[in-house]
């Protein structure tokens, strides 16, 4: 294959890849209802529609964006401590406790999401935020732990025993040296926790109550019950937010050891 | 020395062993003993243990229903190799600014929720769409695009599609340019070059991506229930509804544990083989 014929192929297929995030961005501007494309014209109106709507508002604003923030912040700790455990202070078993870790990607969401239905309704614990939030702390904090233990990994040992030669003691050299170094690793996690949870439809369709819609949950019954493009502003706001945060954490960790 | 290290680890991965084994562990056990319990129409399950949720599997719709799945898996798989190889070769072999723009664009749209994405090619498929509009403007009829199974596959190739990228590259990126170059020398074409030395070399993450895009598309819900319309159902559509809508839920814990037990085995030879790539790269 020539150099040229492969770069075809190779853009053909990004555009196969974005078609459907273009598309929906393109229609959240069109002024009709027709979902059409090219738009024939430019405007606000399903943008307008969008912060009108009680339910569309508080599926991002109350139920997504809250229960993303909270899994974020959750998954950051639990499982940065799990890394630094794997990596730092576990001697046996180091590889089976790894993969119990990783566990939660290997089970299909939509089974997570029927099982932790079930036990909800067993322990009497049904379509509350709380149910939602750790339904997706099981997905989130893979990632974390994963981002975490690479960034703890890359780091020369040798580097906090000069701390400690130096007269710092064990604590404080694993603070003052190695913690400034992963930072940026955990910064990587905490936003990949937080989008995992926001873009989550799998377990949050099984989960979340009438009070606890998610926005993509939302979409989901909006395209089945009236679609129109309120939808594609929903989402189109969805796909910024996301795109931003991943240039963000592109600038500070290697998206590939991420996903 | 080794026990304080070793209470300090237990403290440190305490809270994650603790989330993990109540809402994974349990909750997945559960399922499992639900499996076995008999349905009642009345108090969704009693104790009396059984195996008619598993017989009930063997009834020729539920066995077509799997058929089905397993179809649209490996027709999945495939496409994504088709798809993914140039792709990853093409990333792999980029060595310049623009490399970081191409994984971005890569990652980003597997991030964004898959409902949104499916939503996107509603929007293109439909009978309104973009590819119909298309077809009108050089003077076609309208055709059905959706709500079969070539949709489907369709929507879940787009999905799952950087799920097989991102391991072949990472293989690919293991064998030396050298290599391809006496492989040049040596005469061989662009065609002998793939299937003698490329795709050899590259095994282990071309298996990679395959049993993850297969374990993920086999347990596909919102894809077929959106695209796939009435004919097409997966078993993911048989597990929701017999959760929330016909509240059958021994016979959907037994759909899921058979689900359960298939995703695991090709997900635990994913981990291998991710492994076996890794130590190939020398990255932890």
């Amino acid at each position: 294959m020539t150099r040229v014929s492969l770069l075809t192929v190779v853009v053909l297929i990004y555009l196969f890849l974005l078609a459907p995030l273009i598309i929906v961005v393109a229609v959240s501007f069109d002024p009709t209802d027709a979902f059409r494309f090219p738009p024939s014209g430019v405007s606000l109106r399903w943008y307008a529609a969008f912060f009108a709507s009680e339910t569309f508002l508080r599926a991002f604003f109350r139920v997504s964006l809250v229960v993303a923030v909270v899994v974020s912040a959750m998954a950051t700790a639990v499982g940065g401590l799990a890394a630094i455990g794997l990596v730092r202070f576990l001697t046996r078993g180091r590889t089976l406790v790894e993969t119990f870790f990783l566990a939660p990607i290997v089970v299909p969401e939509i089974l997570l999401g029927a099982a932790l239905f079930l036990y909800y309704s067993r322990i009497k614990m049904t379509t509350s935020l709380a149910g939602l939030v750790l339904g997706h702390l099981l997905l989130a904090i893979p990632y974390v732990v994963r981002t975490v233990a690479a960034g703890l990994a890359g780091i020369d040992p040798s580097l906090e025993e000069a701390a400690l030669s130096l007269g710092a003691s064990r604590p404080q050299a694993f603070w003052k040296v190695t913690v400034p170094m992963i930072r940026s690793s955990v910064l990587s996690g905490a936003i990949f926790a937080f989008i995992v949870s926001f873009s989550d439809i799998n377990i949050a369709l099984f989960v979340s109550g009438p009070d606890t819609v998610t926005l993509p949950v939302h979409v989901f019954s909006q395209i089945i019950w009236q679609a129109d493009p309120t939808i594609a502003a929903a989402s189109t706001l969805q796909i910024v937010l996301i795109a931003a945060l991943l240039a963000v954490a592109q600038r500070t960790f290697r998206l590939r050891v991420t996903v | 020395m080794t026990t304080a290290r070793g209470w300090v680890a237990f403290v440190l991965l305490a809270p994650g062993l603790t989330v993990l084994t109540l809402f994974l562990l349990v909750p997945l056990g559960l399922i499992v003993v639900i499996s076995v319990f008999t349905y009642s129409p009345t108090q969704i399950w009693l104790p009396p243990v059984t195996t008619a949720n598993y017989v009930k599997f063997f009834d020729p719709y539920y066995l077509g229903v799997t058929w089905t799945t397993v179809r649209i898996g490996l027709v999945t798989t495939l496409v994504c190799a088709v798809l993914g190889y140039p792709l990853a070769y093409f990333l792999a072999r980029l060595r310049s600014r623009w490399l970081g723009l191409c994984l971005f664009l890569l990652i980003t749209p597997l991030m964004v929720s898959s409902v949104i994405r499916i939503f996107g090619w509603l929007v293109i498929l439909g009978r309104q769409g973009l590819v119909n509009a298309a077809l009108g403007a050089v003077g076609f009829a309208r055709v059905d695009l959706l709500y079969n199974e070539p949709a489907v596959v369709v929507g879940l190739t787009e999905l799952l599609l950087p799920f097989m990228v991102l391991p072949l590259m990472t293989a690919i990126e293991t064998i030396p340019r050298s290599v391809e170059e006496a492989a040049r020398n040596l005469g061989a074409g662009s065609f002998a070059l793939f299937q003698r030395v490329l795709l050899p070399l590259s095994l282990p993450g071309l298996v990679s991506g395959a049993l993850l895009v297969y374990s993920v598309s086999i347990s596909a819900l919102v894809t077929p229930a959106l695209m796939g319309g009435r004919k097409t159902r997966m078993l993911g559509n048989l597990v929701y509804d017999e959760v929330l809508t016909s509240m059958n839920w021994p016979f959907a814990s037994a759909i899921a544990v058979v689900l359960l037990i298939v995703t695991g085995a090709v997900m635990a030879t994913y981990l291998r083989t991710m492994r076996v790539l890794a130590r190939r790269v020398g990255r932890p």
